[in-house]
């Protein structure tokens, strides 16, 4: 499975969990603050890729970086991985 | 669920006053500190629930590493105690900047980031528990404590608002706040101090790492599963 299929699976799994309802399909461009998924449900998911993936990019990062679409999200965990 | 508690300042005082009670009630612990005391190294030998790992939590740049491979290797955990501390005594007009950055970053910055970084299995887990111990000091203040002061009521305000925001999570945040015990961080206050607050206390003596231990363990337990956002004190009445 690649990167971004993973991801957007994942994000549908901890919105479950989180009770949190997606009301449109994902894409590139949702916004993440409109998908449905509230700030607790974005840590989580930021925590479920952690354990999954064995990295949390934003961690990583030298200074703070809030993604504010889907497509924007994916390309950070993209480069991170391509450059570990 | 996971019965894992991590304990940080785990080899001394009340941190291994909480581990031994922890072990007695079955949990396993990760023990966490510095350097491991003959006590802890002791009770590992009997008890094979106790883990160990020699950390500096004022390597702040190291914590998220540290807590990626302590959930790697032994699991989501059920609880996190942040109880590692420094208290310098000394006047504010004479402490060495150092040491103010220092304390800081031990008492105020490193349990901060324990909790973001061990909370979220906790999300992920949809339950977990996390006390910060702080001290009576946060509250009455104490001549020589200022900056310690500071470190402890800043848990304290950082506690309340964790715990407003994971409560939906199933998480609870607590502090616990001992009074003055007898254990090498308190060695210095001795004599005509010490005694003067033996007298004054309602109960006519100091609380014990025991006694704040079991406030600890009551915090963890299923029958406090609606306390959160809270400090239970625990010092003979001392703030009466």
């Amino acid at each position: 499975m690649d990167l971004q299929t993973h991801i957007q699976k994942t994000l549908l799994q901890v919105a479950e969990l989180a009770n949190c309802q997606i009301s449109q399909p994902l894409t590139d461009d949702t916004v993440l603050l409109e998908s449905g998924l509230d700030s607790l449900g974005f840590a989580m998911l930021v925590a479920q890729l952690e354990e999954e993936l064995g990295m949390d990019p934003f961690s990583e990062m030298q200074i703070a970086v809030y993604p504010r679409t889907l497509g924007e999200f994916i390309h950070i965990y993209q480069q991170a991985a391509g450059s570990s | 669920m996971s019965d894992l508690v991590i304990v940080t300042g785990a080899s001394r005082g009340l941190g291994l006053a909480i581990c031994r009670q922890l072990l007695t009630a079955h949990y396993r612990v990760l023990a966490l500190s510095r350097t491991e005391s003959a006590e802890l190294a002791a009770l590992r030998q009997q008890q094979p629930a106790l883990e160990f790992e020699a950390v500096d939590l004022a390597k702040l740049e190291e914590l998220p590493a540290r807590c990626a491979s302590w959930i790697k290797r032994f699991g989501r955990p059920y609880a996190l105690i942040n109880n590692a501390a420094v208290g310098y005594d000394g006047v504010l007009a004479t402490m060495h900047n150092s040491e103010i950055h220092q304390l800081l970053a031990l008492n105020i910055e490193a349990p901060i980031l324990l909790c973001k970084y061990l909370l979220r299995p906790m999300l992920l887990n949809r339950s977990g528990r996390i006390i910060n111990i702080s001290s009576i000091i946060a509250g009455t203040g104490f001549n020589g404590l200022s900056v310690y002061a500071a470190s402890k009521a800043a848990l304290e305000g950082f506690s309340k608002s964790l715990a407003r925001e994971v409560g939906k999570a199933g998480i609870t945040v607590n502090c616990v706040a001992p009074g003055y015990m007898q254990t090498e961080m308190t060695q210095s206050l001795q004599g005509d101090k010490l005694e003067s607050i033996k007298r004054r206390s309602p109960l006519g003596r100091l609380a014990t790492p025991d006694d704040a231990a079991a406030a600890v363990l009551y915090l963890l337990s299923e029958q406090a599963a609606a306390v959160t956002g809270t400090v239970l004190t625990v010092d003979a009445g001392s703030t009466a």
